[in-house]
Protein backbone atom coordinates (compact mmCIF):
# COMPACT_ATOMS: atom_id res chain seq x y z
CA UNK A 1 0.00 0.00 0.00
CA UNK A 2 1.28 3.43 -1.01
CA UNK A 3 0.49 6.63 1.23
CA UNK A 4 0.71 9.99 0.04
CA UNK A 5 -0.15 12.53 2.59
CA UNK A 6 -0.19 16.45 2.50
CA UNK A 7 2.28 16.39 -0.02
CA UNK A 8 3.12 19.96 -1.48
CA UNK A 9 5.44 20.19 -4.15
CA UNK A 10 7.21 23.75 -5.67
CA UNK A 11 8.68 24.14 -9.17
CA UNK A 12 8.86 27.54 -9.86
CA UNK A 13 5.40 29.21 -10.14
CA UNK A 14 3.73 26.08 -10.35
CA UNK A 15 2.58 24.50 -7.38
CA UNK A 16 1.30 20.65 -6.77
CA UNK A 17 -1.51 19.29 -3.64
CA UNK A 18 -2.29 15.76 -2.77
CA UNK A 19 -3.78 15.82 0.88
CA UNK A 20 -4.47 12.12 1.34
CA UNK A 21 -3.91 9.65 -1.58
CA UNK A 22 -3.81 5.65 -0.99
CA UNK A 23 -3.33 3.37 -3.68
CA UNK A 24 -3.80 -0.39 -2.71
CA UNK A 25 -1.54 -3.43 -3.15
CA UNK A 26 -2.41 -4.38 -6.49
CA UNK A 27 -4.57 -1.48 -7.46
CA UNK A 28 -4.53 0.01 -11.01
CA UNK A 29 -4.62 3.67 -10.34
CA UNK A 30 -5.72 6.03 -13.51
CA UNK A 31 -4.71 9.77 -13.20
CA UNK A 32 -6.24 11.89 -15.88
CA UNK A 33 -6.43 15.47 -16.02
CA UNK A 34 -6.05 18.12 -18.55
CA UNK A 35 -2.40 18.83 -20.09
CA UNK A 36 -0.23 20.95 -17.74
CA UNK A 37 -2.03 20.69 -14.63
CA UNK A 38 0.82 18.30 -13.18
CA UNK A 39 0.36 14.60 -13.70
CA UNK A 40 3.89 14.15 -14.80
CA UNK A 41 5.29 16.48 -11.83
CA UNK A 42 3.62 13.98 -9.66
CA UNK A 43 4.42 10.82 -11.04
CA UNK A 44 8.55 12.24 -10.46
CA UNK A 45 7.58 13.32 -7.24
CA UNK A 46 6.64 9.48 -6.42
CA UNK A 47 9.69 8.41 -8.08
CA UNK A 48 12.42 10.87 -6.12
CA UNK A 49 13.73 13.14 -9.08
CA UNK A 50 11.30 15.91 -7.48
CA UNK A 51 11.52 16.88 -3.88
CA UNK A 52 8.46 17.92 -1.92
CA UNK A 53 8.50 20.88 -0.02
CA UNK A 54 6.07 18.69 2.61
CA UNK A 55 4.36 15.72 3.24
CA UNK A 56 5.05 12.02 3.30
CA UNK A 57 5.56 9.38 0.45
CA UNK A 58 5.22 5.86 2.39
CA UNK A 59 5.08 2.29 0.89
CA UNK A 60 3.50 -0.10 3.79
CA UNK A 61 4.56 2.20 6.72
CA UNK A 62 8.11 2.72 5.13
CA UNK A 63 8.53 6.30 4.90
CA UNK A 64 10.30 6.61 1.61
CA UNK A 65 10.21 10.14 1.44
CA UNK A 66 13.60 11.13 1.63
CA UNK A 67 15.13 8.11 -0.60
CA UNK A 68 16.62 8.90 -3.59
CA UNK A 69 15.00 7.37 -6.57
CA UNK A 70 17.05 3.94 -6.77
CA UNK A 71 16.25 2.78 -3.21
CA UNK A 72 12.02 3.40 -3.84
CA UNK A 73 11.12 0.12 -6.03
CA UNK A 74 8.75 2.50 -8.18
CA UNK A 75 9.45 1.98 -11.91
CA UNK A 76 8.85 4.30 -14.04
CA UNK A 77 7.86 3.70 -18.04
CA UNK A 78 8.27 7.53 -19.33
CA UNK A 79 6.03 8.79 -22.37
CA UNK A 80 8.79 8.14 -25.24
CA UNK A 81 9.37 4.61 -22.98
CA UNK A 82 13.33 5.76 -22.43
CA UNK A 83 14.79 2.55 -23.89
CA UNK A 84 18.41 2.57 -23.44
CA UNK A 85 19.42 3.51 -27.08
CA UNK A 86 22.97 1.78 -26.66
CA UNK A 87 21.87 -1.77 -25.57
CA UNK A 88 20.13 -4.43 -26.95
CA UNK A 89 16.69 -5.57 -25.94
CA UNK A 90 17.76 -7.98 -24.10
CA UNK A 91 20.29 -5.86 -22.42
CA UNK A 92 17.23 -3.41 -21.51
CA UNK A 93 14.81 -5.84 -19.71
CA UNK A 94 17.91 -7.34 -17.81
CA UNK A 95 19.13 -3.76 -16.96
CA UNK A 96 17.42 -3.51 -13.21
CA UNK A 97 18.36 -6.93 -12.83
CA UNK A 98 21.93 -6.85 -13.53
CA UNK A 99 22.03 -3.52 -11.51
CA UNK A 100 21.13 -5.81 -8.47
CA UNK A 101 24.43 -8.22 -9.22
CA UNK A 102 21.39 -11.15 -9.72
CA UNK A 103 23.37 -14.23 -11.21
CA UNK A 104 23.84 -14.29 -14.97
CA UNK A 105 21.48 -17.64 -15.23
CA UNK A 106 19.07 -17.01 -13.49
CA UNK A 107 19.05 -13.09 -15.51
CA UNK A 108 18.38 -15.11 -18.62
CA UNK A 109 15.75 -17.34 -17.37
CA UNK A 110 13.60 -14.16 -16.41
CA UNK A 111 14.17 -12.03 -19.37
CA UNK A 112 13.70 -15.07 -21.69
CA UNK A 113 10.39 -15.32 -19.14
CA UNK A 114 9.46 -11.89 -19.84
CA UNK A 115 9.96 -11.43 -23.03
CA UNK A 116 7.43 -14.59 -24.02
CA UNK A 117 5.22 -12.93 -22.03
CA UNK A 118 5.10 -9.76 -23.55
CA UNK A 119 5.43 -11.47 -26.99
CA UNK A 120 9.20 -9.82 -27.62
CA UNK A 121 10.86 -13.07 -27.64
CA UNK A 122 11.97 -12.48 -31.05
CA UNK A 123 12.99 -9.13 -30.76
CA UNK A 124 15.48 -9.84 -28.00
CA UNK A 125 18.28 -9.09 -30.04
CA UNK A 126 17.15 -5.82 -31.68
CA UNK A 127 18.15 -2.14 -30.77
CA UNK A 128 15.91 0.32 -29.41
CA UNK A 129 15.65 2.36 -32.89
CA UNK A 130 14.51 -0.62 -34.75
CA UNK A 131 11.41 -1.61 -33.10
CA UNK A 132 7.91 -0.30 -33.62
CA UNK A 133 5.57 2.06 -30.97
CA UNK A 134 3.82 -1.33 -29.99
CA UNK A 135 7.16 -3.35 -29.16
CA UNK A 136 8.95 -0.64 -27.58
CA UNK A 137 6.05 -0.26 -25.49
CA UNK A 138 6.60 -3.75 -24.58
CA UNK A 139 10.01 -3.68 -24.05
CA UNK A 140 9.56 -1.11 -21.44
CA UNK A 141 6.83 -2.82 -19.67
CA UNK A 142 9.51 -5.81 -19.76
CA UNK A 143 12.21 -3.75 -18.30
CA UNK A 144 9.89 -2.43 -15.55
CA UNK A 145 8.07 -5.12 -14.27
CA UNK A 146 10.97 -7.97 -14.09
CA UNK A 147 12.55 -6.20 -11.06
CA UNK A 148 8.91 -6.87 -9.31
CA UNK A 149 8.51 -3.15 -8.65
CA UNK A 150 6.53 -2.07 -5.70
CA UNK A 151 4.77 0.29 -8.31
CA UNK A 152 4.61 0.89 -12.13
CA UNK A 153 4.37 4.64 -13.15
CA UNK A 154 3.36 4.79 -16.44
CA UNK A 155 3.67 8.60 -18.23
CA UNK A 156 1.14 8.99 -21.12
CA UNK A 157 2.40 5.71 -21.80
CA UNK A 158 -0.47 5.20 -24.95
CA UNK A 159 0.42 8.60 -26.41
CA UNK A 160 2.52 7.99 -29.13
CA UNK A 161 0.42 5.08 -30.42
CA UNK A 162 -2.15 5.28 -33.52
CA UNK A 163 -5.32 3.73 -32.56
CA UNK A 164 -5.24 0.36 -33.91
CA UNK A 165 -1.74 0.17 -31.33
CA UNK A 166 -3.80 1.68 -28.71
CA UNK A 167 -6.91 -0.87 -28.58
CA UNK A 168 -4.50 -3.77 -28.86
CA UNK A 169 -2.22 -2.37 -26.04
CA UNK A 170 -5.11 -1.99 -23.91
CA UNK A 171 -6.30 -5.43 -24.09
CA UNK A 172 -2.60 -6.82 -23.81
CA UNK A 173 -2.00 -4.39 -20.58
CA UNK A 174 -5.65 -6.04 -18.99
CA UNK A 175 -4.37 -9.64 -19.82
CA UNK A 176 -1.10 -8.96 -18.35
CA UNK A 177 -2.70 -7.51 -15.29
CA UNK A 178 -4.42 -10.79 -14.61
CA UNK A 179 -1.33 -13.00 -15.59
CA UNK A 180 1.26 -11.12 -13.24
CA UNK A 181 -1.03 -8.50 -11.03
CA UNK A 182 0.87 -5.69 -9.87
CA UNK A 183 0.35 -1.93 -8.79
CA UNK A 184 -0.10 0.81 -10.94
CA UNK A 185 -0.04 4.44 -11.38
CA UNK A 186 -1.38 5.22 -14.84
CA UNK A 187 -1.51 8.78 -16.28
CA UNK A 188 -3.47 10.07 -19.05
CA UNK A 189 -6.06 12.22 -20.25
CA UNK A 190 -7.88 9.69 -22.35
CA UNK A 191 -11.30 8.69 -20.77
CA UNK A 192 -11.39 5.47 -22.92
CA UNK A 193 -8.06 4.36 -21.27
CA UNK A 194 -9.28 5.32 -17.96
CA UNK A 195 -12.14 3.38 -18.22
CA UNK A 196 -10.87 0.60 -19.34
CA UNK A 197 -8.21 0.00 -17.23
CA UNK A 198 -9.19 1.38 -13.52
CA UNK A 199 -9.85 0.37 -10.24
CA UNK A 200 -9.98 3.76 -9.33
CA UNK A 201 -9.57 7.25 -11.06
CA UNK A 202 -8.16 10.17 -9.52
CA UNK A 203 -8.69 13.77 -11.16
CA UNK A 204 -6.28 16.21 -10.80
CA UNK A 205 -6.85 19.71 -11.87
CA UNK A 206 -4.33 22.90 -11.93
CA UNK A 207 -1.96 21.38 -9.34
CA UNK A 208 -4.37 20.11 -7.12
CA UNK A 209 -6.54 16.55 -6.79
CA UNK A 210 -9.84 16.98 -6.71
CA UNK A 211 -11.02 13.30 -5.96
CA UNK A 212 -10.70 9.69 -6.33
CA UNK A 213 -13.61 7.89 -7.71
CA UNK A 214 -14.69 4.44 -9.17
CA UNK A 215 -15.32 4.83 -12.69
CA UNK A 216 -18.90 4.72 -12.47
CA UNK A 217 -18.66 7.29 -9.82
CA UNK A 218 -16.01 9.46 -11.87
CA UNK A 219 -18.21 9.57 -14.80
CA UNK A 220 -21.05 11.27 -13.57
CA UNK A 221 -18.62 13.85 -11.70
CA UNK A 222 -18.50 17.66 -13.36
CA UNK A 223 -14.72 16.61 -14.21
CA UNK A 224 -15.80 14.09 -16.33
CA UNK A 225 -18.53 16.27 -18.06
CA UNK A 226 -16.14 17.67 -21.47
CA UNK A 227 -14.94 13.82 -21.40
CA UNK A 228 -18.62 12.92 -22.05
CA UNK A 229 -19.73 15.26 -24.00
CA UNK A 230 -17.22 14.26 -26.20
CA UNK A 231 -18.20 10.53 -26.21
CA UNK A 232 -21.71 11.75 -26.36
CA UNK A 233 -21.05 13.95 -29.84
CA UNK A 234 -19.95 10.67 -31.48
CA UNK A 235 -22.71 8.89 -30.22
CA UNK A 236 -25.21 11.20 -31.53
CA UNK A 237 -23.63 11.46 -35.11
CA UNK A 238 -23.24 7.68 -35.17
CA UNK A 239 -26.96 7.77 -34.89
CA UNK A 240 -27.83 10.64 -37.05
CA UNK A 241 -25.96 8.89 -39.46
CA UNK A 242 -28.31 5.86 -38.98
CA UNK A 243 -25.28 3.09 -37.92
CA UNK A 244 -26.29 2.01 -34.59
CA UNK A 245 -25.07 -1.10 -34.98
CA UNK A 246 -20.94 -1.09 -35.54
CA UNK A 247 -19.73 -4.08 -36.11
CA UNK A 248 -16.40 -3.99 -35.19
CA UNK A 249 -13.44 -5.36 -36.55
CA UNK A 250 -10.70 -7.02 -34.98
CA UNK B 1 11.42 23.79 -60.21
CA UNK B 2 13.71 26.24 -62.01
CA UNK B 3 13.77 28.00 -59.04
CA UNK B 4 15.07 24.87 -56.79
CA UNK B 5 17.57 24.21 -59.56
CA UNK B 6 18.88 27.86 -59.33
CA UNK B 7 18.66 27.55 -55.24
CA UNK B 8 20.93 24.38 -55.66
CA UNK B 9 22.98 25.92 -58.00
CA UNK B 10 23.72 28.66 -56.35
CA UNK B 11 24.44 26.34 -53.04
CA UNK B 12 26.58 24.09 -55.04
CA UNK B 13 28.78 27.69 -56.26
CA UNK B 14 29.06 28.59 -52.82
CA UNK B 15 30.15 25.40 -51.33
CA UNK B 16 32.61 24.92 -53.71
CA UNK B 17 33.77 28.03 -53.37
CA UNK B 18 33.86 27.30 -49.59
CA UNK B 19 36.17 24.21 -50.18
CA UNK B 20 38.51 25.56 -52.52
CA UNK B 21 38.98 28.46 -50.00
CA UNK B 22 40.50 25.79 -47.58
CA UNK B 23 41.99 23.93 -49.85
CA UNK B 24 44.18 26.05 -51.40
CA UNK B 25 46.64 26.49 -49.13
CA UNK B 26 47.28 22.93 -48.31
CA UNK B 27 47.61 22.03 -51.50
CA UNK B 28 50.43 25.43 -51.95
CA UNK B 29 51.93 23.68 -49.27
CA UNK B 30 52.02 20.26 -50.46
CA UNK B 31 53.49 22.07 -54.37
CA UNK B 32 55.81 24.21 -52.51
CA UNK B 33 57.31 21.22 -50.89
CA UNK B 34 61.31 20.68 -52.17
CA UNK B 35 62.14 16.58 -52.01
CA UNK B 36 65.52 17.01 -51.43
CA UNK B 37 65.06 19.76 -48.49
CA UNK B 38 62.25 17.10 -47.40
CA UNK B 39 64.74 14.64 -47.20
CA UNK B 40 67.63 16.32 -45.93
CA UNK B 41 65.41 17.54 -43.02
CA UNK B 42 64.23 14.80 -41.87
CA UNK B 43 66.01 12.07 -42.38
CA UNK B 44 69.86 12.80 -43.85
CA UNK B 45 70.99 15.69 -42.06
CA UNK B 46 71.76 14.17 -38.23
CA UNK B 47 71.44 17.74 -36.97
CA UNK B 48 68.45 18.87 -38.59
CA UNK B 49 66.86 15.63 -38.68
CA UNK B 50 67.41 15.03 -35.02
CA UNK B 51 65.49 18.62 -34.02
CA UNK B 52 62.54 18.10 -36.64
CA UNK B 53 61.86 14.32 -35.35
CA UNK B 54 61.84 15.80 -31.51
CA UNK B 55 59.96 18.61 -31.68
CA UNK B 56 57.32 16.36 -34.10
CA UNK B 57 56.94 14.00 -31.39
CA UNK B 58 57.38 16.81 -28.72
CA UNK B 59 54.14 18.00 -30.38
CA UNK B 60 51.99 15.02 -30.74
CA UNK B 61 53.17 14.16 -27.19
CA UNK B 62 52.55 17.07 -25.15
CA UNK B 63 48.93 17.86 -27.07
CA UNK B 64 47.81 14.15 -26.62
CA UNK B 65 48.64 14.85 -22.76
CA UNK B 66 46.72 17.99 -22.74
CA UNK B 67 43.78 16.22 -24.43
CA UNK B 68 43.98 13.39 -21.99
CA UNK B 69 43.97 16.06 -18.89
CA UNK B 70 41.29 17.92 -20.52
CA UNK B 71 39.15 15.04 -20.58
CA UNK B 72 39.59 13.66 -17.39
CA UNK B 73 38.40 17.40 -15.80
CA UNK B 74 35.72 17.73 -18.93
CA UNK B 75 33.69 15.13 -18.62
CA UNK B 76 33.14 16.02 -14.63
CA UNK B 77 32.73 19.44 -15.29
CA UNK B 78 30.33 19.63 -18.39
CA UNK B 79 28.14 16.80 -15.91
CA UNK B 80 28.10 19.54 -13.69
CA UNK B 81 27.41 22.41 -16.00
CA UNK B 82 24.68 20.84 -17.67
CA UNK B 83 22.94 18.92 -14.80
CA UNK B 84 22.86 21.25 -12.41
CA UNK B 85 21.45 24.88 -11.66
CA UNK B 86 23.28 27.08 -9.65
CA UNK B 87 23.73 30.96 -9.02
CA UNK B 88 26.50 32.52 -11.35
CA UNK B 89 26.36 29.34 -13.89
CA UNK B 90 26.40 31.81 -16.57
CA UNK B 91 29.51 33.89 -15.07
CA UNK B 92 31.56 30.52 -15.04
CA UNK B 93 30.20 29.46 -18.51
CA UNK B 94 31.70 33.30 -19.42
CA UNK B 95 34.93 32.30 -17.65
CA UNK B 96 35.25 28.97 -19.35
CA UNK B 97 35.44 30.70 -22.75
CA UNK B 98 37.58 33.27 -22.25
CA UNK B 99 40.85 31.70 -23.70
CA UNK B 100 38.66 31.60 -26.96
CA UNK B 101 38.56 35.74 -26.57
CA UNK B 102 42.22 36.11 -25.95
CA UNK B 103 45.07 36.70 -28.08
CA UNK B 104 47.32 33.29 -27.57
CA UNK B 105 50.27 35.88 -26.25
CA UNK B 106 48.23 37.39 -23.88
CA UNK B 107 47.40 33.81 -22.28
CA UNK B 108 50.70 33.00 -22.41
CA UNK B 109 51.82 35.95 -19.88
CA UNK B 110 48.39 35.00 -18.09
CA UNK B 111 49.79 31.48 -17.50
CA UNK B 112 53.23 32.82 -16.09
CA UNK B 113 51.16 35.05 -14.67
CA UNK B 114 49.59 32.25 -12.57
CA UNK B 115 51.66 29.22 -12.55
CA UNK B 116 55.27 30.25 -13.45
CA UNK B 117 58.43 30.22 -11.00
CA UNK B 118 57.31 33.94 -9.62
CA UNK B 119 53.56 33.32 -10.23
CA UNK B 120 50.78 33.23 -7.97
CA UNK B 121 50.26 29.80 -7.70
CA UNK B 122 54.18 29.45 -8.63
CA UNK B 123 55.42 28.47 -5.09
CA UNK B 124 52.45 25.64 -4.95
CA UNK B 125 53.40 23.93 -8.22
CA UNK B 126 57.47 24.07 -7.00
CA UNK B 127 56.79 22.03 -4.56
CA UNK B 128 55.43 19.05 -6.65
CA UNK B 129 58.41 19.34 -8.79
CA UNK B 130 56.50 21.42 -12.10
CA UNK B 131 58.00 24.22 -13.38
CA UNK B 132 56.23 25.42 -16.45
CA UNK B 133 59.09 27.86 -18.06
CA UNK B 134 60.42 26.21 -20.24
CA UNK B 135 59.23 22.67 -19.56
CA UNK B 136 57.29 19.89 -21.37
CA UNK B 137 54.94 20.77 -18.63
CA UNK B 138 54.67 24.42 -19.58
CA UNK B 139 53.88 23.62 -23.37
CA UNK B 140 51.02 20.93 -21.59
CA UNK B 141 49.89 23.99 -19.90
CA UNK B 142 49.76 26.42 -22.57
CA UNK B 143 48.26 23.94 -24.73
CA UNK B 144 45.37 23.05 -21.75
CA UNK B 145 44.28 26.78 -21.19
CA UNK B 146 43.79 27.87 -25.09
CA UNK B 147 41.94 23.99 -25.71
CA UNK B 148 39.82 24.14 -22.52
CA UNK B 149 36.62 26.18 -23.93
CA UNK B 150 36.71 23.74 -26.93
CA UNK B 151 36.56 20.79 -25.02
CA UNK B 152 33.97 22.01 -22.42
CA UNK B 153 31.78 23.40 -24.75
CA UNK B 154 31.73 19.89 -27.12
CA UNK B 155 31.48 17.46 -24.25
CA UNK B 156 28.45 20.46 -22.88
CA UNK B 157 26.78 19.72 -26.57
CA UNK B 158 26.99 16.03 -25.83
CA UNK B 159 25.63 15.94 -22.55
CA UNK B 160 22.60 18.32 -23.70
CA UNK B 161 21.68 16.14 -26.29
CA UNK B 162 21.07 13.00 -24.02
CA UNK B 163 17.63 12.85 -23.02
CA UNK B 164 17.73 13.05 -19.26
CA UNK B 165 14.47 10.88 -19.00
CA UNK B 166 16.63 7.92 -19.91
CA UNK B 167 18.90 8.51 -16.71
CA UNK B 168 15.53 9.18 -14.50
CA UNK B 169 14.35 5.27 -15.64
CA UNK B 170 17.62 3.73 -14.77
CA UNK B 171 17.34 5.45 -11.55
CA UNK B 172 13.67 4.00 -11.22
CA UNK B 173 15.18 0.58 -11.78
CA UNK B 174 17.49 1.09 -9.30
CA UNK B 175 20.54 2.36 -10.29
CA UNK B 176 22.45 5.15 -8.29
CA UNK B 177 24.11 8.12 -9.44
CA UNK B 178 27.31 6.61 -10.30
CA UNK B 179 25.83 3.08 -12.12
CA UNK B 180 23.63 5.66 -14.19
CA UNK B 181 26.62 7.58 -14.75
CA UNK B 182 28.87 4.30 -16.09
CA UNK B 183 26.07 2.26 -17.55
CA UNK B 184 23.77 5.42 -19.75
CA UNK B 185 25.46 8.43 -19.34
CA UNK B 186 28.92 7.81 -20.45
CA UNK B 187 28.27 5.41 -23.08
CA UNK B 188 25.91 7.65 -24.47
CA UNK B 189 28.71 10.33 -24.43
CA UNK B 190 31.46 8.71 -26.18
CA UNK B 191 31.33 9.89 -29.52
CA UNK B 192 31.29 13.29 -27.69
CA UNK B 193 34.65 12.37 -25.59
CA UNK B 194 36.15 11.22 -29.48
CA UNK B 195 34.91 14.65 -30.68
CA UNK B 196 36.15 16.71 -27.98
CA UNK B 197 39.13 15.15 -27.69
CA UNK B 198 40.42 15.34 -31.32
CA UNK B 199 39.26 18.93 -31.52
CA UNK B 200 41.44 19.88 -28.58
CA UNK B 201 44.22 17.96 -29.95
CA UNK B 202 43.76 19.83 -32.58
CA UNK B 203 43.50 23.12 -31.34
CA UNK B 204 46.57 22.09 -29.08
CA UNK B 205 49.11 20.98 -32.21
CA UNK B 206 47.84 24.59 -33.87
CA UNK B 207 48.66 26.29 -30.58
CA UNK B 208 51.86 28.78 -31.03
CA UNK B 209 51.83 32.28 -29.16
CA UNK B 210 51.62 30.88 -25.77
CA UNK B 211 53.87 27.92 -26.09
CA UNK B 212 56.70 30.98 -27.24
CA UNK B 213 56.02 33.19 -24.03
CA UNK B 214 55.54 29.79 -21.71
CA UNK B 215 57.82 27.43 -23.03
CA UNK B 216 60.36 28.16 -26.22
CA UNK B 217 62.24 25.43 -25.05
CA UNK B 218 61.54 22.23 -25.81
CA UNK B 219 60.65 22.92 -29.41
CA UNK B 220 57.36 22.42 -30.70
CA UNK B 221 56.60 22.55 -34.45
CA UNK B 222 55.42 25.40 -34.30
CA UNK B 223 58.24 27.03 -32.67
CA UNK B 224 60.47 25.26 -35.03
CA UNK B 225 58.84 26.15 -37.87
CA UNK B 226 59.24 30.10 -36.83
CA UNK B 227 62.88 29.80 -36.23
CA UNK B 228 63.61 28.09 -39.28
CA UNK B 229 61.44 30.63 -41.46
CA UNK B 230 63.72 32.98 -39.83
CA UNK B 231 66.86 31.59 -40.07
CA UNK B 232 66.83 29.23 -42.79
CA UNK B 233 64.28 30.50 -44.94
CA UNK B 234 60.80 29.21 -46.38
CA UNK B 235 61.81 25.77 -47.97
CA UNK B 236 63.05 24.46 -44.70
CA UNK B 237 59.75 25.87 -42.76
CA UNK B 238 57.78 24.13 -45.54
CA UNK B 239 59.11 21.26 -45.12
CA UNK B 240 58.72 21.04 -41.30
CA UNK B 241 54.77 22.07 -41.84
CA UNK B 242 54.20 19.73 -44.59
CA UNK B 243 54.74 16.86 -42.10
CA UNK B 244 52.69 18.22 -39.62
CA UNK B 245 49.81 19.01 -41.79
CA UNK B 246 50.11 15.23 -43.71
CA UNK B 247 50.08 14.26 -40.11
CA UNK B 248 47.11 15.80 -38.47
CA UNK B 249 45.09 14.99 -42.15
CA UNK B 250 45.75 11.66 -41.63
CA UNK B 251 44.81 11.37 -37.96
CA UNK B 252 41.90 13.28 -38.61
CA UNK B 253 40.60 10.89 -40.75
CA UNK B 254 41.64 7.42 -39.87
CA UNK B 255 39.62 8.98 -35.85
CA UNK B 256 36.42 10.12 -38.14
CA UNK B 257 36.11 6.93 -40.10
CA UNK B 258 36.58 4.86 -36.89
CA UNK B 259 34.00 7.02 -34.68
CA UNK B 260 31.79 6.59 -37.83
CA UNK B 261 31.70 2.64 -36.87
N1 LIG C 1 11.39 21.63 -13.57
C1 LIG C 1 10.34 22.48 -13.62
N2 LIG C 1 10.49 23.77 -13.23
C2 LIG C 1 9.45 24.62 -13.28
N3 LIG C 1 8.22 24.29 -13.71
C3 LIG C 1 8.01 23.04 -14.10
C4 LIG C 1 9.06 22.06 -14.09
N4 LIG C 1 8.56 20.89 -14.55
C5 LIG C 1 7.26 21.14 -14.84
N5 LIG C 1 6.92 22.41 -14.57
C6 LIG C 1 5.60 23.02 -14.74
O1 LIG C 1 4.66 22.27 -14.01
C7 LIG C 1 3.42 22.25 -14.69
C8 LIG C 1 2.91 20.85 -14.79
O2 LIG C 1 3.68 20.13 -15.71
P1 LIG C 1 3.44 18.59 -16.02
O3 LIG C 1 3.43 17.84 -14.75
O4 LIG C 1 4.44 18.20 -17.02
O5 LIG C 1 2.00 18.60 -16.69
P2 LIG C 1 1.18 17.34 -17.23
O6 LIG C 1 -0.03 17.23 -16.38
O7 LIG C 1 0.80 17.68 -18.64
O8 LIG C 1 2.06 16.15 -17.16
C9 LIG C 1 3.63 22.93 -16.02
O9 LIG C 1 3.10 24.23 -15.95
C10 LIG C 1 5.13 22.96 -16.18
O10 LIG C 1 5.50 24.10 -16.89
MG1 LIG D 1 2.95 15.01 -18.70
Amino acid sequence: MIEIKDLYVELGNFTLKIDNLIINENEYLVVMGPSGVGKTVFLHTLAGFIKPKKGVIRYNNIDLTMEPPEKRGFAIIPQDFGLFPHMTVYENIAFGLVIRKIDRNRIDELVKRYAELMEISHLLHRKPNTLSGGEKQRVALARALIIKPRIILLDEPFSNLDPSLRVKMLGFLKRLRKQLRFTAIHVTHDIIEALELADRIAYIHRGELKGVFTPSEFVNTQYAKPYMNELLLVYKRLKQLGIDNVNIVT
Amino acid sequence: MIKIEKFLLTLSIIASLGILFILTPIIALFIAVDPNTLVKTWFTDPLLSEQARNALLLTLEAAFTSSILLMIIGIPLSYFLTRYGFRGKNIVEAIIDIPLMIPHAVAGIMILLAYGRRGILGPLLSVTGIVIEDSFWGIVTAMMFVSFPIMIDTLKLGYLSIDESIELVARSMGANRLDTFVKITLPLLLPSIVAGFLLSWARAVSEVGAILIVAYYPKTMNVLVLEWFNSYGLKYAVSLSFVLVLFSLIVFILLKTVVKK
